[in-house]
């Protein structure tokens, strides 16, 4: 494993960059409803996850997330993130039917740790979503991935999500974050 | 009825005669005041299960209607239900929605208060209160009855309730016991909320409802995540109970048990639609001892009245009120504590998986709920009564030996008309004893 900052100035602007490069192309694929390409870009032994986030005493702030393998928003492998773009395409998705409409802001992007063909990202996101006439909903949160280099192509092998929200203030959540 | 909550004719909210319901119901601010004063403030509330108050000093907060409630392991290990304002400038004195305590300590002045509520102190209790203050007077008001059945903690704000199993009745301790046979339960930790802009009766509603499954739930279907047989069975058991109490979902046969039972057993013969429904426990002797010979039978969905779903995947759903306009979702995880790691896995798939927001089946459930709620708002619209008229007059309640009345039927709306009936009682009482006077028993012979 090594440090990021051991390597040189040209080294992580080009690591980086690359990085930057598949998360704005991921989201714009998430944003275009393209989602059977997004699902192209995630491994097979995917972690696709979103704790649940709760509101705690600043001495007990530990206790804010629940762990792996408990109860969470997403706790998703390959097979039922497959199983969420089909169903939007099957018919009768009705919380997608109408589509809603999104877009998503990657920022602050931070390589924080290198391993072989593995990079761990940090990013902040902005998801806005707004549905039919009048409805309207934001996340903001983290999102911690772990890309990894497959056939000279970076793929999403796990991603950990990490929202701002306890209560989620949305009638669902029927997109990808 | 009086004054302006009354329909435009004489016709009642909910019409049982015609099974027609006035959608006002769902969108006026005076019936809505009136229910949190009427209903939820009256009513024994689900407040949390045991086991998530394990230590001294372990609290968790939920709402009685819009009453922010902390329920708290005092220090003698009782289960205390407060409220959460401060006596002296109505503060709220716990901000988190869970964890453990050694007091509550107002964050205004400092007032602060033991577990069990009662006001320890405050700063200038001598100096600038003279010791004026009667502090065994000024602790956190307290609901007025605290009970657990079977390790479902229960408050009521209303002293005249009435003890909380003859409020349960036969029909709501069903609906418990249908978790609770099992054995000992534990809340896992992680309670998915989400907000829907919805009147929360029909959220409620929507428990007793085998009609809208294969439409709204269409897509999950095709995807092969549930099938088609298991999540929408013509097979249906109704049973209903005094209060507005209430189960409505599929039903087996005692010989489809013991099928199930037998191909536990030796892992053979061909899979069934139930198998996803029943559990390992509802094939053991002393379970079925437990549920009766009907109860046994009905695989569940009961709304203990108002607000609490127990589902047929080890969850439970709590519905709270925030406006007429809108309602929390708040889903327990519950389990068996000795549940083997396998089936306890699968419990957790199934509740990340098929409900809480991002759930498959949830996720297209919320908008239906929010466009009758916005559907009623229109002016002439809110005026044309809704239908809730199906299978009215077909069915009958079978009564035998066991007590257990039920309606052994298909898909219907008799859980729904009987939980308005009761509603309109509910909020025609102005008083317990009134309630108690004035209120329904569960139909009998030809529904």
């Amino acid at each position: 494993m090594a440090a990021f900052h051991d390597l040189s100035l040209q080294e992580r602007l080009l690591l980086t960059f690359e990085a930057e490069e598949f998360l704005y192309r991921e989201a714009s694929l998430l944003d275009e409803r393209r989602l059977d390409e997004w699902l192209e870009l995630v491994t097979d032994d995917i972690h696709y996850w979103m704790p649940i986030r709760r509101t705690t005493t600043a001495k007990e702030v530990a206790l804010e997330f629940t762990q792996p393998g408990g109860m969470a928003f997403f706790d998703d492998d390959r097979k039922m993130l497959g199983l969420r773009v089909q169903r939007l395409a099957a018919g009768r998705a009705w919380a997608e039917d109408p589509p809603s409409r999104t877009r998503r802001l990657v920022t602050n992007i931070r390589i924080t740790e290198i391993d072989g063909d593995e990079i761990t990202v940090t990013a902040n996101f902005q998801l806005y979503r707004t549905r039919l006439d009048s409805e309207e909903d934001t996340w903001i949160g983290r999102r911690e991935d772990l890309l990894r280099r497959v056939g000279g192509e970076l793929k999403l092998a796990r991603r950990h999500i990490f929202l701002e929200q306890t209560v989620i203030l949305a009638q669902n959540m029927s997109n990808l974050f | 009825m009086a004054g302006s909550l009354i329909a435009t004719d004489t016709t009642p909210w909910f019409d049982a005669e015609h099974g027609t319901l006035d959608r006002r119901i769902f969108t006026d601010p005076e019936i809505y005041q009136r229910e949190l004063e009427r209903i939820f403030a009256r009513a024994w509330n689900f407040i949390c299960h045991e086991s998530q108050l394990p230590e001294r000093g372990s609290f968790f907060k939920n709402f009685i209607g819009e009453d922010e409630v902390i329920a708290v392991r005092d220090r003698n290990h009782e289960i205390q239900v407060l409220l959460n304002s401060c006596p002296h400038r109505g503060n709220t004195v716990c901000r988190a929605e869970l964890g453990k305590l050694n007091s509550f300590l107002c964050s205004y002045h400092g007032w602060n208060f033991d577990l069990d509520g009662t006001l320890i102190g405050m700063p200038g209790e001598e100096k600038f209160y003279y010791d004026d203050v009667d502090k065994s007077e000024w602790g956190l008001a307290k609901a007025a009855q605290v009970a657990n059945y079977r390790g479902f903690v229960f408050a009521t704000l209303d002293p005249a309730a009435p003890p909380l199993e003859d409020y349960l009745g036969w029909v709501g301790r069903l609906g418990i016991d249908m978790m609770a046979a099992e054995g000992e339960l534990q809340v896992l930790d992680g309670i998915q909320k989400n907000r829907l802009q919805c009147n929360w009766k029909l959220a409620v509603d929507n428990l007793y409802d085998w009609y809208h499954v294969k439409i709204t739930h269409g897509s999950a279907m095709r995807i092969g995540f549930l099938s088609e047989e298991s999540m929408a069975p013509d097979s249906q058991m109704v049973i209903l109970g005094e209060y507005g109490h209430g189960i409505s979902g599929p039903r087996v046969t005692q010989a489809e048990i013991a099928d199930f039972a037998a191909r536990l057993e030796n892992g053979q013969g061909e899979g069934q639609w139930y198998d996803t429904l029943l559990t390992r426990a509802r094939a053991r002797p002393e379970v079925q001892a437990q549920l009766g010979p009907i109860g046994s039978r009905s695989l569940g969905h009961p709304n203990i009245f108002p607000n609490l779903w127990i589902t047929l995947t080890r969850q439970m759903c709590l519905r709270i009120p925030r406006g007429p306009f809108a309602t929390e979702l708040w889903w327990f995880t519950i389990v068996p504590k000795d549940l083997p790691e396998k089936e306890r896995a699968t419990a957790i798939y199934m509740a990340n998986h098929a409900f809480g927001p991002a759930g498959l089946l949830e996720q297209d459930d919320g908008e239906n709920w929010s466009h009758s709620t916005r559907g009623a708002k229109g002016t002439v619209t809110r005026t044309r009564r809704l239908n809730y008229s199906m299978g009215r007059g077909h069915d009958r309640v079978e009564e035998d030996d066991s007590g257990q009345a039920r309606i052994e039927t298909v898909v219907s709306e008799h859980a729904q008309r009987w939980n308005y009936q009761s509603w309109q009682e509910w909020m025609q009482a102005e008083s317990w004893p009134a309630l108690m006077e004035n209120h329904s028993q569960p139909p009998k012979g030809v529904v």
